[in-house]
């Protein structure tokens, strides 16, 4: 059996069948990014923070899309070899397609890693205004000292042991309290037993014990036995902590459980079939509340169901000896906890009793953003650059180690660095307002409200000399050649500008809303990474195939070029329409 | 022509192995076996997952009988039931997957997939699918995406619990405790769909690629059977509605597993944990009911087409006339598949959009339903005048149309906003959809079974227990659906897991109106319990047909058993692989039953003209126009 | 599409020119992005500037689908999937954009996303 119109067209239609399918692929294609693109426009229009215009660096994205359609171009090429049976020519072409899809993946490699290495944060407190001053920056590395304290520590030293981003969660932990009804403990109980290690010893605090089944079932024992008999022992105190201990404790209590259910179930069943007998099937229809029934069974019935009942508790605690300090991600904890606290939750219901020690995140700051500030202030009526001024960051007092130490020997001047960057962005502000006024134009939102990583290299250059910075604003000579900057090619570089950046540390109860720059960090990079991840696949997707008939296609070739033809056709198209979708991308991401 | 499949295929007669014959199969029928069989395997799950929901919505205090709580005890994995009763959460994961199961791992598959793939290429001559390799990998995705969906009943977190339509925040949230998102039941669904739908997209490619393409000679667009017709309208829709549902699947699966917020609004609080949800906000809930919806309204017509297109091929042949109106139906059904794109809004009355765009889909969805009466009308007009046999299929098509005529008429007041807005979410809902699905297309797909299952086998069905299972089942699914409509108009919310007895009013009337109205309309879920059970009783006969009627039915006599038209007949039975065993050519329409002009009352359509016919006949003339539009 | 050999060897030349004009279009994008004194409109990003940017993507993609992807020259079906893709995807992005700037009012708050401020003072519907 052959199937027709594989590689000569149809003669009515004058298409073969994989154009066909390759078309109606990509029609689906254009619906499929028409919904992507309509999750962008709402998300968008409808955002209720300042949505984060031109805000990827857009030298990458640039040369990805020369990249793109250089490829296209060559693509288009191959085709035509083939189509004068020209195999080497085709080769080369396709090579070069192929290894510009390797270009477009790599960069975007580049752009996604900056990104997830860079942290953001939403400040809280501090004026009228709540939760709303931005920093981002990158987090410092922090360890352990001997009194289970934090202390950072330089990043060289991050691939260490013990060594950990400083966002992380500081318990002292003298017990955990695990639910048996959440039979998956296993990352957490390993992450506990990896962090105790030799120093505390992790120990079940009170026996485990369920009644002894086999002979309740055998129906030798009553109430009063009952009270004498010896417990089934699963675990005595003491036993230590492992995953195969809670195992062995949640199949127990399972068991148990589902013992006790069953029992009840049977006499809840047998309870209802006597009022239907009993009472007759109207009145059975009045009996709606469950109460009811049990209330008119006979006692002693009730009585014996108590008796038959397992009790296993669905909860065990084990002790921890001497108290640990265990370090969590913010993440694993169902809710946020403030230093002081004297328990916190895991994600999988563990209780971990102990107090929560200062944990504070430790950053070098690489931009301020107030214009979620601004925006609030400006709805609530009030002007924003007092507002700002009020918040925490521009007021909080400096720790030890930060780069104002020496500004602070001078005595005069007790502002914190980052006032300092802001009193200069006012000034330069200024500059700029001056300067755009008198071409009737008005600074833009991200003028006014944003610090830019370049900037605040710059104000630090001239010291945070207000005046300075006015001057050099004034003449322009402040601003840098911002597109082809090679030293922020993917965003504010810290190998580069190491120990620049001012440094902050941020107490957990001013920490509203953290994340690094991924999808959580708001429905820009949500929708950013969204669509560029699925147009990488299909990048992937479309140099597979394209590869497959580089390297595959001979054969196929030698049996009929027109065939190979007709399929890198078809490919072709394929990848021509990645393209496509990459020309609106590149202007409604990078650029708008 | 011969009943013997292999007599074409001595050049290559090799065998097979058994898993490639059977499991790893290209040939359209196989797979179109494949998918029927595994449809029927998830929707008779769905049917049960249905009972228990039913149980406990008459007898909420009483522990699930053992038949039907085997499954789901703490003895096993699947502990979803208190004391052997149906709890408030179970209740919400059993209603959101029997939805999801019924409609995307039933019914669009075993209407679309399976009937689709046995019988288009049949119809239009073709030696299989334009790609069969890609309708295998089709089949083989959709069976990873059902049971990636089915298996997470048996996990920690149960499986999705948010309704079938999985609206954000709710479906962004729920089993947010457990640890490792992708063992949660809800983000379990997601990646179930974004399977699903890729599937699809494989096959209604596939489709339309091959009703493009392989039509035998002489078939014209306007001698295409209205089951092919049907079936590329409906590739159409899956084609183009699907990928945005896709989109908002990927986005809600990125908000539950790395946190993003493209459905979550600004301010969330969960009361679980007792904190502001760590999101960053400004997502739209109602930006994912628009994508569902996008795809959700076109998916009706995607479950309704393949049932409609069955009962078009059944009732001509069996009242021996042709189908009246047939270019009109084929125009409604291409307009009804593209109107069927700009109404998804009146799901959406009560989510707060203003007036403009309510009116503008109240106009939309108001003009959709002129293509779908046109169509009903047609058939309905089709039995004027024949002489109509009655048989097992023409029976079951016989009973779609009054029945799916219900469903389509209750919809109307669900198309107006003002009345939506009292409707909406209440059982008068539920009563609408499920009189379209249940006894219209499901009935249009027995049809189709009982009318190919000659084709497929060799054997008839059995007379008997096709009867012993039509007329319970007609009597059954009204008692079982009509009260819905009476329970909705009082105001039963479809979401009530104890059947409203929370809000019963025994006390003094007029003080609580609607209390007392609960009270009078209750008793109702019981005779509806009673019949759903009935109804999957009488489900067995047709289980025991199907089997026993393989093996020890009565045997056809000829290729052409209906004494049909259309190509599919003129296959061996069952077809071989490559389905013909001569070049099909087309010379006539595809109904012409009791033509004046011919001896017998049929005409196929693949029967070479006598050589006094009438010229025009004489030409076998491919179509000359290129397009389709 | 070009079937014969020295049709081909004339695209190939078409399709370097459309090549280099994709090249220059995507810097001007850039330019009028990122430079001052090309900067329509309001001073920074604004509707003009998004217009602007999204007509020359408009342009250039259809360069890439009349060129590249053979459209000048192909069956009117193939135009029929596409445009029909096009227009579904653009039903659904013009009614749900559409759908939220048109929320019911309640006084002069408005509610469409399911949430209003319930300290501001409730006014009835003629914004009293």
């Amino acid at each position: 059996m052959e199937i027709p119109f594989i590689v000569n067209a149809r003669k009515d239609t004058g298409l073969f069948n994989s154009k066909v399918g390759i078309w109606l692929f990509l029609a689906s294609e254009v619906t499929l990014f028409g919904g992507l693109f309509s999750g962008y426009l709402f998300l968008r229009l409808y955002a209720d923070y300042p949505w984060p215009e031109r805000a990827l660096p857009v030298l990458p994205g640039l040369i990805n899309t020369f990249v793109l359609i250089g490829s296209s171009i060559t693509v288009v090429f191959a085709w035509a070899a083939l189509k004068m049976r020209e195999w080497r020519k085709f080769q080369i072409y396709m090579a070069i397609t192929l290894l510009s899809a390797g270009l477009f993946m790599v960069l975007k490699g580049i752009e996604y890693n900056a990104k997830f290495g860079h942290q953001a944060v939403r400040l809280q407190g501090g004026g009228p205004v709540q939760d709303s001053a931005i920093v981002e920056g990158h987090l410092h590395y922090a360890e352990l000292n001997d009194e289970g304290l934090m202390v950072e520590v330089d990043e060289d030293r991050k691939k260490e042991d013990g060594v950990f981003k400083a966002n992380h969660v500081l318990i002292k932990a003298s017990e955990f309290t695990f639910v048996l009804t959440r039979p998956t403990h296993e990352a957490y109980v390993k992450e506990i037993l990896d962090q105790a290690g030799d120093r505390s010893k992790i120990s079940l605090a009170e026996p485990y014990r369920v009644i002894d089944k086999d002979e309740l079932n055998a129906g030798q024992m009553n109430r009063d036995q009952l009270s004498n008999t010896e417990l089934a022992r699963i675990a005595e105190k003491g036993s230590e902590l492992s995953i195969d201990l809670l195992d062995k404790l949640e199949d127990a209590f399972l068991e148990a459980r589902s013992h006790d259910r069953k029992i009840r179930t049977e006499f809840l069943a047998a309870s209802w079939d006597w009022v239907r007998n009993v009472k007759g099937e109207e009145e059975a229809a009045t009996f709606i509340v469950e109460k009811e029934i049990w209330k008119d069974r006979r006692a002693e019935d009730a009585e014996k169901l108590k008796i038959l009942s397992l009790r296993a508790a669905s909860e065990v605690t084990f002790k921890v000896d001497p108290p640990l300090t265990l370090v969590l991600k913010p993440g694993d904890l169902v809710k946020k906890v403030n230093v002081g606290d004297l328990s916190a939750k895991l994600r999988d219901d563990t209780l971990v009793s102990g107090e929560v020690l200062p944990s504070p995140m430790i950053m070098g700051v690489d931009a301020l953003d107030f214009r979620t500030t601004a925006q609030r202030a400006e709805a609530e009526g009030l002007d924003p650059v007092p507002v700002i001024e009020e918040t925490w960051l521009l007021n909080h007092k400096a720790h030890h180690g930060s780069h104002d130490d020496h500004g602070e020997t001078e005595g005069a001047d007790h502002r914190n660095e980052f006032k300092k960057i802001w009193d200069c962005h006012m000034a330069w502000l200024k500059a700029e307002t001056e300067r755009l006024e008198k071409k009737g134009r008005v600074p833009t939102l991200n003028d006014k409200y944003r610090v830019n990583w370049d900037q605040i290299l710059a104000y630090q250059a001239l010291d945070y000399d207000v005046e300075k910075v006015y001057e050099q604003g004034k003449s322009r000579t402040l601003e840098r050649n911002g597109l082809f900057d090679l030293d922020g090619f993917a965003g504010a570089n810290h190998k580069i500008h190491k120990g620049k950046f001012p440094h902050l540390e941020i107490p957990r109860a001013n920490i509203g809303f953290e994340a690094t720059f991924t999808p959580k960090w708001n429905t820009y990079y949500a929708i950013y990474f969204t669509i560029t991840g699925l147009h990488g696949l299909h990048v992937i997707g479309g140099a597979l195939v394209l590869g497959y008939y580089l390297f595959f296609g001979r054969k196929m070739y030698d049996s009929n070029p027109e065939w190979l033809a007709n399929r890198v056709e078809v490919g072709g198209l394929f990848w021509h329409f990645v393209d496509l979708v990459w020309i609106f991308l590149f202007p409604i991401l990078y650029l708008m | 022509m011969s009943a013997d499949p292999h007599d074409q295929h001595d050049e290559h007669h090799h065998v097979l192995p058994w898993w490639k014959k059977y499991f790893f199969s290209t040939d359209h029928k196989t797979i179109g076996i494949q998918y029927g069989l595994a449809a029927g395997a998830f929707l008779l799950f769905g049917f049960f997952l249905m009972i228990v929901m039913r149980w406990s919505i008459a007898y909420p205090h009483e522990p699930l009988p053992g038949y039907m709580s085997w499954m789901f005890t703490d003895g096993w994995k699947a502990r979803w039931l208190d004391d052997g009763k149906v709890t408030g959460e179970t209740y919400n994961m059993f209603g959101a997957m029997h939805g999801t199961i019924m409609v995307f791992l039933g019914v669009v598959p075993l209407g679309f997939a399976a009937f689709g793939n046995y019988v288009t290429p049949l119809q239009i001559g073709a030696p299989d699918m334009a790609f069969p390799k890609l309708n295998m990998a089709s089949f083989w995705v959709y069976l990873a995406g059902g049971l990636v969906m089915c298996m997470s009943f048996f996990m920690e977190s149960g499986a999705a619990k948010s309704g079938w339509t999985n609206y954000s925040p709710l479906a962004g949230y729920a089993d947010k405790q457990i640890v490792n998102q992708f063992l949660a039941g809800q983000t379990q669904w997601l990646i179930g769909l974004v399977l699903l739908i890729t599937s699809s997209l494989l096959g209604s490619v596939n489709f339309v690629t091959t009703i493009i393409q392989l039509r035998a000679k002489g078939l014209t667009w306007m001698r295409l059977p209205f089951f092919v017709w049907a079936m590329l309208v409906t590739g159409f829709l899956l084609l183009l509605a699907f990928p945005p549902l896709e989109a908002a699947g990927i986005m809600q699966l990125m908000d539950r597993v790395v946190g993003s917020s493209f459905f979550m609004p600004s301010g969330l609080y969960s009361a679980s944990s007792g904190a502001a949800m760590d999101i960053s906000g400004s997502g739209s809930p109602l930006l994912y009911q628009h994508l569902f919806w996008f795809l959700g309204h076109p998916e009706v017509y995607v479950l309704l087409l393949p049932a409609i297109a069955c009962v078009a091929e059944i009732i001509p042949c069996n009242t021996r006339k042709p189908l009246w109106g047939y270019k009109s139906m084929v125009w409604s059904v291409v307009i009804l598949g593209f109107l069927s794109f700009i109404v998804w809004a009146h799901h959406m009355y009560l989510t707060g959009m203003g007036p403009v765009i309510s009116t503008f889909f109240q106009t939309t969805t108001v003009l959709i339903s002129v293509p779908s009466v046109i169509l009903l009308t047609s058939m309905i007009i089709s039995l004027w005048g024949g002489s109509i046999r009655f048989t097992m299929p023409m029976i079951w098509a016989a009973a779609f149309l009054p029945m799916f005529g219900i469903g389509g008429l209750t919809g109307l007041p669900l198309a107006f906003n003002l009345a939506d807005l009292h409707l909406h979410d209440t059982y008068y809902v539920i009563g609408h959809f499920h009189y379209v699905v249940a006894p219209g297309i499901l009935f249009g797909l027995f049809s189709g079974v009982y009318h190919w299952y000659p084709k497929m086998t060799g054997r008839f069905m059995d007379n008997f227990l096709g009867h012993l299972h039509f007329w319970p089942s007609l009597v059954c699914m009204n008692l079982l659906f009509f009260p819905m409509l009476t329970q909705g108009m009082a105001g039963f919310h479809r979401r009530w897991y104890n059947g409203g007895e929370g809000y019963i009013e025994k006390g003094v009337e007029g003080v609580n109106v609607f209390g007392i109205t609960v009270a009078e309309k209750i008793s109702l879920n019981e005779i509806m319990t009673g019949s759903a059970i009935a109804l999957a009783v009488f489900q067995l006969p047709f289980l025991v047909n199907m089997f026993i009627s393989y093996f020890w039915g009565k045997k056809v006599t000829s290729d052409n058993p209906w004494d049909a038209t259309t190509l599919e007949w003129a296959t061996p039975t069952p077809p071989g692989h490559g389905n013909f065993t001569f070049d099909p050519a087309i010379y006539r329409g595809p109904y012409e039953y009791s033509r004046p002009d011919h001896d017998s009352d049929f005409f196929p359509q693949w029967e070479e003209p006598k050589r006094d016919a009438p010229a025009k006949e004489v030409e076998v003339e491919p179509e000359k126009t290129t397009t389709m539009v | 599409m070009a079937g014969s050999i020295e049709e081909v060897k004339k695209a190939k030349k078409l399709y370097l020119f459309i090549g280099t004009l994709l090249f220059v279009f995507t810097v001007v994008t850039v330019m009028v992005a990122t430079i001052e004194w090309l900067d329509f409109g309001e001073h920074g990003f604004d509707g003009v500037d998004a217009t602007i940017g999204l007509c020359i993507a408009a342009f250039k993609a259809s360069l890439v689908m009349l060129i590249f992807m053979h459209l000048n020259n192909e069956r009117p079906m193939i135009y029929f999937f596409y445009i029909l893709g096009i227009v579904m995807a653009f039903f659904c992005m013009w009614l749900i954009g559409l759908s939220k700037s048109d929320p019911i009012e309640y006084g002069n708050e408005s509610y469409s996303d399911g949430f209003y401020d319930p300290s501001k003072p409730a006014t009835d519907v003629h914004g009293n």
